[in-house]
């Protein structure tokens, strides 16, 4: 591939297939406008380096995902707290738009907005990283590859720093004469719910899930919704110079926990058959 | 041959590859890639070009420059590495460069950049020449005209003994590694390191092993890409 | 020994095609006695020299070819063409409007916007140049409408075989219409059954491009 331009053009007879299938509510890949492409889940893809790993693909997005949990100083400010570091990195293999170098601020969107879907739902509870106070805890990192890149990363690289997480385990433990000692144990993290993400895409007055490279590029305004399964909404970001009406909002709100939770099933199948 | 003939710690024999496999043709969005298993690293190069160059004065008027990054994902190693690009990574980008450049006929492509960008998803010791080996397939599956492929492996010395493939088990106690790339069929060596400590036996030795070792990755080489183009993994068959 | 006989086999780059005193003729090259392969495709080796049909690869513009391509960008006097080659095909403004263009941001909106796809024809190109290309001539000219597929251009004489019969095999068999660009994209027009069946075809010749009996497979396919 040959001569291109800095972003995706979509050319106009695509342009013109995808407005006019919208018109009868469905998407040139023959989805309905609130269903996802296929979704696989593939868990320990990175077993001989990682405490967890997963693999996701939505159509022909790919990531793969690995946690790593090591042990370091805590903060001065929290000193019974855990750290907890989510990094997603869009590789220039996943797509000719994407230059090696520092990341962009789509990259930082990226990377920031999964982080947040998986930090602010308290999905691992940081308080229960203390090794010893003052001293020890836990430092859990996830890091996610993006491998080839066809539209909505956010779902994929949440599903995949999600189903790490839930696959990882860590060392065990105790304090003996005041002194940290690790023990033969290991054991789970401390997981307290699965946050899942939905990205809504808005072209022309239609609401569409799961955009693919195409559709995003022709979308005024993108939103990403993540709920946990106690139907608690906890981290949002909408992208692209657009808006979305109250009304949308609300309608997208209500979407998203349907299809969380049966996204939510699908990674608990995917990590009870990789375990 | 070595006077020792202590039992590695892998188990393997002296002269024993780690379990590879190479596929051509894993992502969709690049014009040529590979992924490639080579005991437990896990790597994969993409191929973009030939196209635009970028910044425009790099470009060269009668031939391609070639572009090359290997990176490592911060989950690839055992203690988590940073994101930002090491002194490290910019060092094997440029051996990689060199030792795939060769292959490369940029006189067909003036005007262009040919960029090769190779992740390290899990590594354990000679991830630069899997990473060879990948990115020549990936070379291969976009279609860049080629002088011939390019294979990589690597030799060293581990308790005294010359053996075929170092792991980084082996490479933490080990006494020499010396990594090498060649062209298969004219012989011609593009990449070659060593750190280490070896007499003159013991190079020769580790040269010839990590040819043998070269000759079985290029037959994996071909595999993978006969199995995508070809249907079949002879990789030569008369209509 | 018959003059038109052709040997053919697979290879890879680096391999030797054959050893001899062989006109080397395409993505080969001749070192010494040796004609090898830089590619990996179907080598052919006949009384007239040897060369090898690449099973992958970008397209290469060669004069009056015609193309399937889209605007990638434009500024004051020339449009940028993506023609799914290595560098982007120019039409010029005064190629569209004639002598008398003068550089106006919003006439050559006009005539073509980005995104917009065209049916082009290469005027001229040499590899030390971007090549130029025109819409003027039967055929050609802006697409309004249909389905815009791709395959490795070096699969296209095989999409439309030996004087037309495999694109006439699928015209026939779908009710799709087809326009072929040399470059690899193939535009498609008719019903959305018909257009599926013709994108399924292709596909086929592109997975099977190298293998014998290629329209009985297409037929197969097709008719079911």
């Amino acid at each position: 591939m040959p001569a291109v331009k800095k972003h995706r053009i979509v050319d106009s007879i695509t342009r013109e297939s995808i407005m006019s299938n919208l018109a009868n509510s469905t998407r040139l890949d023959k989805r309905g406008l609130l269903d996802y492409r296929n979704i696989e889940i593939e868990t320990n893809i990175l077993k001989d380096k990682t405490n967890g790993s997963a693999r996701v693909r939505i159509g022909e997005s790919e990531v793969w995902a690995g946690v790593k949990v090591e042990t370091a100083h805590p903060f001065p400010d929290t000193p019974a707290e855990g750290v907890m570091t989510c990094n997603a990195e869009m590789l220039p293999i996943s797509s000719q738009y994407i230059e090696p170098g520092p990341p962009d601020e789509n990259t930082i969107e990226l990377s920031r907005v999964s982080d947040r879907g998986i930090r602010e739902s308290g999905m691992i509870n940081i308080k229960e990283l203390c090794i010893k106070e003052g001293e020890l805890v836990y430092s859990v990192y996830i890091d996610v590859a993006v491998i080839n890149e066809d539209g909505n990363l956010f779902d994929a690289v949440s599903y995949a720093g999600t189903t790490a997480l839930l696959m990882a385990d860590m060392n065990k433990f105790t304090i003996e004469d005041d002194k940290v000692k690790i023990l033969d144990e290991r054991q789970p993290l401390p997981i307290k719910s699965l946050p899942v993400s939905t990205t809504f895409a808005k072209i022309g007055d239609k609401i569409i899930i799961d955009p693919n490279a195409d559709e995003q590029e022709m979308a005024t305004a993108r939103l990403t919704l993540v709920t946990d399964e106690n139907g608690k909404y906890v981290s949002a970001q909408k992208g692209k110079p657009g808006g979305f009406t109250f009304d949308e909002l609300k309608e997208i709100s209500v979407i998203s926990k349907e299809k969380g939770e049966e996204i939510r099933a699908k990674i608990r199948k995917a990590v009870d058959s990789g375990s | 041959m070595s006077k020792n003939n202590i039992e590695r710690i892998s188990g393997r024999a002296p002269d024993e590859l780690r379990n590879v496999s190479i596929k051509a043709g894993v992502i969709k969005n690049a014009d040529g890639s590979a992924l490639i298993e080579f005991g437990k690293n896990k790597i994969m190069a993409a191929v973009f070009g030939p196209k635009e160059v970028h910044p425009k004065h790099m470009m060269v008027s009668d031939r391609a420059i070639i572009k090359c990054r290997y990176h490592m994902m911060p989950f690839s190693t055992d203690t988590r590495k940073r994101p930002n690009i090491s002194r490290r990574e910019i060092e094997i980008s440029k051996v990689i460069r060199e030792a795939l450049q060769p292959a490369i006929i940029m006189e067909d492509y003036p005007r262009t950049a040919i960029e090769i960008y190779i992740e390290i998803l899990q590594s354990d010791g000679g991830s630069r020449c899997a990473a060879i080996n990948a990115a020549s397939t990936a070379l291969a599956d976009a279609g860049i005209n080629m002088r011939d492929l390019v294979t990589a492996c690597a030799a060293g010395k581990v308790n005294g003994q010359v053996v075929l493939d170092v792991d980084d088990t082996e490479d933490k106690t080990g006494e020499a590694d010396m990594p090498i790339a060649l062209l298969p069929n004219t012989g011609l060596i593009t990449l070659f390191q060593l750190d280490g400590n070896l007499s003159k036996e013991e190079f020769d030795e580790a040269l010839e092993l990590a040819k043998t070792g070269c000759d079985k990755l290029y037959k994996l080489q071909r595999d993978a890409l006969s199995e995508k183009y070809f249907d079949n993994k002879n990789g030569k068959t008369e209509e | 020994m018959k003059t038109n006989s052709v040997e053919r086999k697979y290879v890879m780059p680096g391999d030797v095609v054959i050893e001899g005193d062989y006109n080397p003729i395409a993505n080969v090259i001749k070192d010494g006695n040796k004609i090898i392969s830089t590619k990996v495709g179907m080598a052919e080796i006949a009384y007239n020299g040897v060369r090898v049909i690449p099973l992958n690869g970008t397209y290469i513009p060669r004069i009056d070819d015609v193309v399937i391509g889209k605007v990638a960008d434009m500024n004051g006097f020339a449009w940028e063409i993506d023609i799914n080659s290595w560098f982007f095909g120019i039409l010029t403004g005064s190629a569209v409007f004639g002598r008398q263009f003068s550089s106006s941001r919003d006439s050559m909106k006009s005539q073509f916007n980005k995104g917009e796809c065209m049916i082009a024809k290469i005027l001229s190109f040499d590899r030390t140049r971007d090549p130029l290309i025109s819409v003027s001539g039967p055929g050609l000219g802006k697409i309004e409408e249909g389905e815009i597929t791709y395959i490795t251009s070096s699969k296209i004489p095989r999409v439309i075989g030996k004087k037309g019969v495999m694109i006439k095999l699928i015209e026939e068999n779908t009710g799709c219409r087809m326009t072929i660009g040399q470059n690899g994209a193939i535009l498609l027009k008719g019903t959305d059954e018909a257009r599926t069946k013709a994108r399924d075809a292709i596909k086929l010749i592109g997975n099977q491009a190298h293998t014998s009996d290629l329209n009985d497979k297409v037929i197969s396919l097709i008719s079911k």
